[in-house]
């Protein structure tokens, strides 16, 4: 009786997005409704000091000035640069503790606890501790020079968040079946081997969600680098979301400040899609 | 962040209502059926202490108004971006806003408070710079709390008198280094931010140059000024008088440098004073004095003006208690409590006149006024954030040696110039009546 499996068939999927609306209507509210404000908003010109000019539609205005904007482009490459210098960093490091913690030790349990520490603190907190290490109360400063400047905002973003993407591997780690390595032993493959040809090959699903979280979480920076150095010295550690804040913010450009908050979203954006294409196993694909 | 600004515009009910529902009282009354006026501002240390006090003689004066405090976040930028969201969102509350003096401009011509000509206040004791700050488009807008300016201070017990001239100041703050062995010979504020303009500002005026001239042009690109931020450059990196650190400093971080006997020199503001002579705290009690900043030839010692100016939120609904409660807070009495709690200058010129004054503030009130008198506003405009900042930017690359002063400076000029043009403001930046 095809006829009445498939009545039941498109009650059940009319019922199912019954079930579901609720959960898209929140996804569309937190999510699709801000980046649609955000960019209706960057069409037009919108600057709260000076309502007498109205909120005229612009068209791409703001993006063609954020394009010719020095500002932008220089904070779009500090962007990239912390975004790559932390990422790898809290990768290889994350790698490293993540096969030490998942060795039989005997207090597995709170080892593991304490290594994810630094990841549960606040990031302003570990920001201001960083920035107090790093003030000498002699009289110079390693936040005086555009290159030292980034010493301590990468070493703090990195020990923060690199006990993350180790958790992130281990739970990798702990799903490669031990008898893989104890063949290999058998063929003869020493520790180096097995790591290269085992252990690097199957994390590949871990290290690629790791790496897609990490990427786009670092390419948002924003408060690190608020607390440590303002973007400063001059502009020389600034961000694109900290230059977006203050034209938003300090200048009260809301169509500018939108345009460069869109530039960031396209940003992320792609950089999530491509990160999945690259990295992605051929099975998680299809 | 972003997100957040734009859940607050895209709903500005919402803001209310969060807003309503996070003071105790709400709108209409109290807990005890007193309307209830709200007043907001910095209330760090003995701030909030005496504006309880005044609070309570001002509820005693105008039944049945209680006041409420509703304290912001010490950081004058973070104070005026909570402000932002407020007033943007149309919340009612807070009825009485303490505005620093360059965001006057900006608030009034986003019809964010209200102009105050209805209530007609009488304006001529207050200081001439304090007060034209306070207008935009020919209203008055706000009234002057208390005036701030940037001051040298100087270690009486290390030098017989203060240095006159820039060099002087670089020769004696050498010779104490030497001699005396102290690490640091003049320090200032330096970081990235509003205090940094102020003390270029203040060197700049010393220089003879001025960021804005009488036409209403951007100057910063002048030879004075160039002059001016390579003195100050090369006092940190060639002659080593001025710590490199002081590339991250605020006030607080200076006055600890200077109470701590580390420094001979620093230029600060008036409320450090009154902390610094208090030997609790300080090594440097009964050992220093303040003055005018010095100047090189061709220009004049010169102050920074700021300080805090007191106005109305636009959609309060109470605006005549809340121009009550600014003329109250405005009057001698309050500004000399103040002066005498915090140390903060009044800025009403007849009190410069009484003994009450000196004592309250104990310093000369004759020198504090020689102080204000060398005052300049900084440009009045509602777009004086954005130029700051670009400003602040370049003198913080020259200052780390990013760039060299006449290419950073030239820089700042156009991007100001350029800011200006944008928002159709072209000499427009400072008003004469």
């Amino acid at each position: 009786m095809p006829q009445r499996m498939s009545i039941a068939e498109s009650r059940e999927v009319r019922m199912a997005w019954l079930f579901a609306a609720p959960a898209l209507l929140a996804i569309a509210l937190v999510a699709a409704f801000p980046v649609l404000w955000t960019f209706w908003e960057s069409l037009h010109r919108h600057d709260l000091r000076l309502p007498w000019l109205g909120r005229p539609f612009v068209g791409l205005s703001n993006y063609r000035e954020a394009f010719t904007d020095a500002r932008a482009w220089s904070a779009i490459a500090h962007t990239l640069f912390f975004t790559a210098t932390t990422v790898s960093a809290e990768l290889a490091l994350g790698l490293a503790l993540a096969l030490g913690l998942n060795r039989p030790l005997r207090a597995r349990g709170p080892l593991r606890a304490a290594a994810l520490l630094p990841w549960a603190m606040p990031t302003v907190v570990a920001a201001l501790i960083w920035r107090f290490m790093f003030e000498s109360p002699g009289g110079s400063s390693w936040f005086v020079d555009p290159l030292a400047a980034w010493v301590p905002i990468v070493l703090a973003d990195v020990w923060k968040m690199m006990p993350f993407v180790a958790l992130l591997l281990l739970a990798g780690l702990q799903n490669i079946d031990h008898s893989m390595y104890e063949a290999a032993a058998l063929d003869g493959a020493g520790p180096v081997r097995q790591f290269a040809f085992i252990t690097l090959p199957l994390l590949r699903p871990a290290i690629a969600a790791a790496v897609v979280f990490r990427s786009l979480d670092a390419f948002r920076v924003f408060d690190v680098i608020y607390v440590m150095t303002g973007g400063g010295p001059g502009t020389a550690t600034e961000p694109i979301s900290l230059y977006a804040f203050t034209a938003l913010f300090r200048d009260l450009r809301f169509g500018f400040g939108s345009a460069l908050a869109m530039m960031v979203f396209f940003v992320s954006f792609f950089l999530a899609l491509a990160w999945i294409r690259l990295l992605a196993t051929p099975e998680s694909v299809t | 962040m972003i997100r957040t600004t734009l859940a607050l515009r895209a709903c500005p009910g919402c803001v209310a209502l969060v807003l309503a529902g996070g003071i105790a009282s709400g709108c209409g009354g109290g807990s005890d059926g007193r309307p209830v006026l709200t007043f907001s501002g910095s209330a760090v240390g003995r701030e909030a202490e005496i504006l309880e006090r005044q609070f309570d003689r001002f509820e005693t004066a105008h039944p049945p108004w209680r006041v409420e405090l509703r304290s912001t976040p010490d950081s004058a930028d973070e104070r005026r971006q909570l402000y932002v969201q407020w007033l943007n969102a149309r919340a009612a509350r807070p009825d009485v806003l303490q505005l620093d003096v360059i965001w006057t401009a900006e608030f009034a011509a986003a019809g964010w408070i209200r102009a105050l000509d209805d209530f007609a206040p009488v304006v001529s004791d207050f200081f001439p710079g304090s007060i034209e700050a306070d207008r935009w488009r020919g209203s008055l807008y706000a009234l002057p709390w208390f005036v701030d300016v940037g001051m040298l201070y100087w270690r009486t017990d290390l030098m017989p008198q203060p240095p006159a001239t820039f060099e002087a100041l670089m020769q004696q703050a050498d010779d104490v280094m030497q001699g005396e062995g102290l690490p640091f010979g003049f320090v200032w504020q330096g970081a990235r931010y509003e205090g940094l303009v102020t003390v270029f500002l203040e060197h700049l005026g010393g220089f003879g140059g001025q960021i804005v001239d009488e036409h209403g042009e951007i100057t910063v690109d002048s030879e004075e000024a160039v002059r001016a931020l390579t003195y100050m450059r090369d006092a940190i990196w060639s002659r080593h008088v001025v710590p490199s650190a002081v590339l991250t400093w605020q006030e607080e971080q200076s006055r600890f440098a200077f109470q701590n006997g580390q420094a001979a020199f620093m230029r600060n503001w008036p409320y450090a004073h009154a902390l610094m002579q208090d030997s609790r705290g300080s090594r440097v009690a009964g050992k220093f004095d303040i003055s005018l900043m010095p100047a090189a030839a061709g220009g004049s010692p010169t102050a920074a003006l700021g300080g805090s100016h007191l106005a109305i939120n636009a959609y309060s609904a109470h605006a005549n208690a809340a121009f009550d409660l600014i003329a109250f807070l405005t009057a001698p009495d309050q500004m000399l409590e103040r002066a005498r709690v915090a140390g903060q200058f009044p800025s009403r010129l007849s009190l410069y006149d009484t003994p009450a004054l000196t004592e309250a503030l104990g310093l000369a009130a004759s020198s504090a006024r020689r102080v204000i008198e060398s005052a300049r506003p900084r440009p009045v405009t509602p777009i004086y954030s954005e130029l700051s900042d670009i400003l602040q930017i370049r003198l913080h690359r020259a200052l780390s040696q990013q760039q060299e002063p006449r290419e950073a400076l030239g820089e700042a000029a156009s991007a100001m110039r350029a800011a200006l043009t944008r928002a159709g403001l072209d000499g427009g930046t400072r008003r004469y009546d």
